[in-house]
C-alpha cells in the first residue's frame, strides 16, 4: 500500500467517524483547529476514562473541559488555547492507542463540545464542609511526614494506615473505645491541633499513606465512634475527594490544607477517593488536572462516648441498631433468647441461686397480703423470702417454670409482651433481667406498659436491666471483675439478615445489642443470648415514655440499671 | 395453679377477645396439699379476689367443701369461713387440665400444675 493510498484510506475512515459523532452528538466537525478535539472512536462504554484522557492528553497544555457521556463510544476534550488543541491532535491523531483492544484514537475538530452538563458537581461544597487551603507550612507538613516510618507499618490493600489513641478497627467500623492505644497523638501535632477551630481536643489520629493510583472506598464515619466535626490534612499532594448523597460532589483538597467536615457533610454524606493516578475538577479557571503524588492524610478525630444523637438517623448506626423489624424480632428472640434458656434452664438455674440484696430488699419491704408478681421469674429467685405474701411468677421458659414450680411456688407459662393478667390485680411487679432480652425499644415498651397495666393504683415496680456501662466511678462491676483471661471473641454472627456482634465475656460492651455466650459445663457448645445492654438513663426514659408511672428511684447496681416506680 | 392465680389470670390480651375472663376450667388431675393456715393472711386477701369467680371455679372442679356463695359478714373473725376460703384458695392445685377462653373457646394447657398461656405471634 503506498502512502497516498494510505492517506486517502484514512481520511475516509475518518470522515466515517465524523459522520458518525455529529449523528451521535449532534457536534459541528471543523476542518479548520479549534480548541475542542472529538475522540471519535472510544468513549465511556468502550471503558475510557477521565483519569486516561487527563493522563494522554494534559502535558499538551492546560485543560478546559474533559466530556465522557455515559453511554457513547465518543469523548470531547476542551483545551484553554488553539495551539495546545493543534499540539495534541497532531501528536495523537491515528496514532495513540487508548481505543478498544489497543487500537489508535481518531480525533477530529470540533466547533463547540455538546450541551451536556456535568454529572458531578464542582461548583459547591456539601453542607458542612470547609476547606481551609494553606493550613500548615511547609516545614510543619515535613515534619508531619517524618513522623511516620511507612516502611514499618501494616499494609492494607489499597493503602498504608497507621493510628494513635485509639485505634480504628475496619473489621467492626469502629473504635474500641475501652482500649486506647499507648502511642498517643505526637506531641509534634500540638500547635497545630491548637489552631483547629473546634471546641474539643481531638484523641484519635489516623495517618494514610496513598501511592498514586490508591484510593478509599467510599464511607461515611461511624456516627457512635467519633464526635462532629472530623479534620483531615492533605500533605505532599493534593487530590480530588467524592462527596455522595443524592449528588456527588468533587472537591479538591490542595496540599497542606485542611478539611473540616462537620453536620451533613460529616453525618450524611460519602466520602472517598477514586483509586487513580490523574485527577481533575473543575474551577473558574477550567479544568484542573493533575497527576497524583504520594499524599499522607493526618485525620484527627474525638472518640464520641455514649450514643450518636444526631438527627440524621438512616445513616446513623445508633439508630440503625433498633431498627430490627417486629417480625425479625420475635424470630431472633426465639432463637437467641427463648431456646437459649431452654438449652442452659438447668444450668443456668444452678448459677441463679443467689438475690440480689436490693431487689430483695424490695419484696422484704411489702405489706402482709401484698400480691407480688415477677415478670421473668427464672427459677423463682426472689420467691419464698417473705411470709405473709401472695406470690405468682410467669416465665417464658418451660425448663425454669418447672424448677421454679418444683420449688413450690406458683407460676405460669406467659411472654412478658403480653400479661394474661387481669389489669391492676398486682401489688408490686418486679422484672429483673429480663426486658433486655427484648429485641427492639417497641417491644421493651409494650413489656413496660404491660407491667404498668397490672399494677394496681399505688403499686410499685422494680425492673433491673443490664447495664451497658460496666464500669462507675472507676469501680469495675463483678462481672467484669470476674474476667479469668483476655479472651478475645468479637466476630459478627449473622442471622437472618441482622449483624449482631458476639460480646468477649467480662469486658466492656462495645454494642447496644450483643449476643452473649453461654458456655454449659464440660461442653464446647456455646449458646448465644440477645442483650440489649441499656444506656444510662434508657431505662428511666422508657418508664416516664410508658406513662401513668412516678418514679421513685433510678440506681446503678453492679452492672445493672434499677428503676423503682410508682403507678400513679 | 392454684386457684387464687386463676382469679387472676384472663386471655384478654388474645386478639377480638375483650374481656377473656374468667378462664373456665377443665381440670383432668386435682391435687389438694395442706398448706398452713394463717387466718390474718387469708382475711387481707379475700379482698383482693373476685369472689364469684372463685366460688365458680371451686364448684366447676367439684372443690367447694361448703365454700358459701358469697363472702359472710364479719369475715376477719370467722375462722370457719377463713379455712374454707384458705383451702380453696391456697390448697387446690390443678396438675393437668386446661384453661378455656371464654370468648374464643381457645384452650390453654396446664401440665405439672403450670398453665401455659403463651399466645402464637398470629393471636395477639
Amino acid at each position: 500500500m503506498d502512502s497516498n493510498n494510505f492517506i486517502k484510506k484514512a481520511t475516509k475512515k475518518l470522515r466515517r467517524h465524523q459522520h458518525v459523532l455529529t449523528k451521535e452528538t449532534g457536534v459541528t466537525c471543523s476542518a479548520a483547529p479549534t480548541t475542542n478535539l472529538g475522540i471519535c472512536n472510544t468513549g465511556a462504554v468502550n471503558g475510557l476514562t477521565e483519569e486516561t484522557i487527563i493522563e494522554n492528553f494534559h502535558h499538551f497544555g492546560p485543560l478546559e473541559r474533559i466530556l465522557l457521556i455515559p453511554g457513547k463510544s465518543c469523548a470531547f476534550v476542551s483545551y484553554k488555547n488553539q495551539t495546545s488543541a493543534i499540539k495534541a491532535f497532531e501528536s495523537a491523531n491515528a496514532t495513540l492507542k487508548i481505543a478498544q483492544g489497543g487500537k489508535p484514537v481518531y480525533l477530529t475538530y470540533v466547533e463547540a463540545l455538546p450541551e451536556a452538563t456535568h454529572d458531578k458537581i464542582y461548583d459547591r461544597l456539601p453542607p458542612g464542609l470547609t476547606i481551609i487551603e494553606d493550613f500548615i507550612s511547609e516545614q510543619e507538613e515535613h515534619v508531619l511526614i517524618s513522623l511516620c516510618n511507612f516502611s514499618q507499618i501494616s499494609g492494607m490493600k489499597h493503602r498504608q494506615v497507621r493510628h494513635f489513641g485509639y485505634e480504628f478497627r475496619y473489621d467492626i467500623n469502629n473504635v474500641d473505645k475501652d482500649k486506647p492505644l499507648p502511642e498517643k497523638i505526637p506531641n509534634e501535632c500540638n500547635s497545630l491541633l491548637e489552631r483547629l477551630p473546634i471546641s474539643f481536643h481531638p484523641d484519635q489520629l489516623t495517618v494514610n499513606h496513598y501511592n498514586p493510583g490508591q484510593g478509599i472506598p467510599p464511607h461515611i464515619d461511624t456516627h457512635s465512634a467519633f464526635e462532629d466535626p472530623i479534620l483531615s490534612l492533605s500533605l505532599n499532594s493534593a487530590v480530588v475527594m467524592e462527596f455522595k448523597n443524592k449528588e456527588t460532589v468533587c472537591v479538591l483538597l490542595p496540599r497542606r490544607s485542611l478539611l473540616i467536615m462537620s453536620g451533613e457533610s460529616r453525618y450524611a454524606w460519602t466520602h472517598g477517593i477514586i483509586p487513580r493516578k490523574y485527577d481533575f475538577c473543575y474551577s473558574g479557571e477550567g479544568c484542573n488536572a493533575f497527576e497524583r503524588g504520594i499524599r499522607v492524610s493526618f485525620t484527627f478525630r474525638k472518640v464520641r462516648q455514649g450514643e450518636c444523637d444526631c438527627t440524621f438517623h438512616r445513616f446513623c448506626d445508633s439508630r440503625q441498631k433498633n431498627k430490627i423489624g417486629a417480625d425479625l424480632a420475635h424470630k431472633l428472640e426465639n432463637q437467641h433468647v427463648h431456646d437459649v434458656y431452654e438449652d442452659i434452664a438447668g444450668h443456668f438455674s444452678e448459677t441463679r441461686h443467689k438475690p440480689w440484696p436490693n431487689v430483695l430488699n424490695f419484696v422484704n419491704n411489702l405489706a402482709v397480703g401484698s400480691v407480688l408478681v415477677d415478670v421473668g421469674c427464672g427459677n423463682g429467685k426472689y420467691f419464698g423470702y417473705k411470709k405473709e405474701i401472695i406470690e405468682l411468677g410467669t416465665d417464658r421458659s418451660f425448663k425454669l417454670n418447672d424448677v421454679c414450680k418444683e420449688r413450690g411456688f406458683e407460676v405460669f407459662t406467659g411472654n412478658c409482651l403480653s400479661l394474661p393478667l387481669k389489669d391492676e390485680i398486682a401489688d408490686a411487679v418486679i422484672s429483673i433481667a429480663v426486658i433486655h432480652h427484648l429485641s427492639t425499644e417497641e417491644r421493651r415498651l409494650k413489656a413496660v406498659s404491660e407491667i404498668a397495666r397490672v399494677l394496681r393504683l399505688g403499686g410499685e415496680g422494680l425492673i433491673c436491666v443490664w447495664a451497658k456501662q460496666q464500669v462507675k466511678n472507676h469501680e469495675k462491676s463483678t462481672y467484669i471483675k470476674q474476667d479469668r483471661k483476655n479472651r478475645r471473641n468479637d466476630e459478627i454472627r449473622v442471622l437472618e439478615g441482622v449483624n449482631l456482634p458476639v460480646h468477649t465475656n467480662r469486658t466492656d460492651f462495645n454494642h447496644s445489642d450483643v449476643l452473649v455466650p453461654w458456655k454449659l459445663k464440660n461442653q464446647e457448645v456455646t449458646f448465644l443470648r440477645f442483650y440489649h445492654v441499656f444506656e444510662e438513663g434508657e431505662l428511666d426514659q422508657l418508664c416516664e415514655k410508658v406513662g401513668g408511672l412516678s418514679l421513685v428511684k433510678s440506681y446503678y447496681d453492679q452492672g445493672n440499671y434499677c428503676v423503682q416506680f410508682k403507678k400513679i | 395453679m392454684k386457684l387464687l392465680t386463676h382469679n387472676m389470670l384472663t386471655s384478654k390480651c388474645m386478639k377480638a377477645v375483650t374481656v377473656g375472663y374468667p378462664l373456665a376450667i377443665n381440670a383432668s388431675d386435682v391435687r389438694v396439699s395442706e398448706v398452713d393456715f394463717n387466718p390474718d393472711f387469708i382475711a387481707k386477701i379475700i379482698p383482693k379476689v373476685d369472689w364469684a369467680v372463685l366460688w365458680n371455679a371451686a364448684e366447676s372442679i367439684g372443690q367447694l367443701e361448703g365454700l358459701p356463695k358469697e363472702i359472710v359478714e364479719n369475715y376477719e373473725n370467722d375462722q370457719d369461713f377463713l379455712k374454707k376460703a384458705h383451702h380453696v384458695l391456697l390448697e387446690v392445685d390443678v396438675i393437668n387440665g386446661e384453661l378455656i377462653c371464654p370468648e374464643t373457646g381457645r384452650k390453654f394447657p396446664i401440665n405439672n400444675g403450670i398453665p401455659n398461656l403463651l399466645l402464637n405471634e398470629d393471636e395477639v
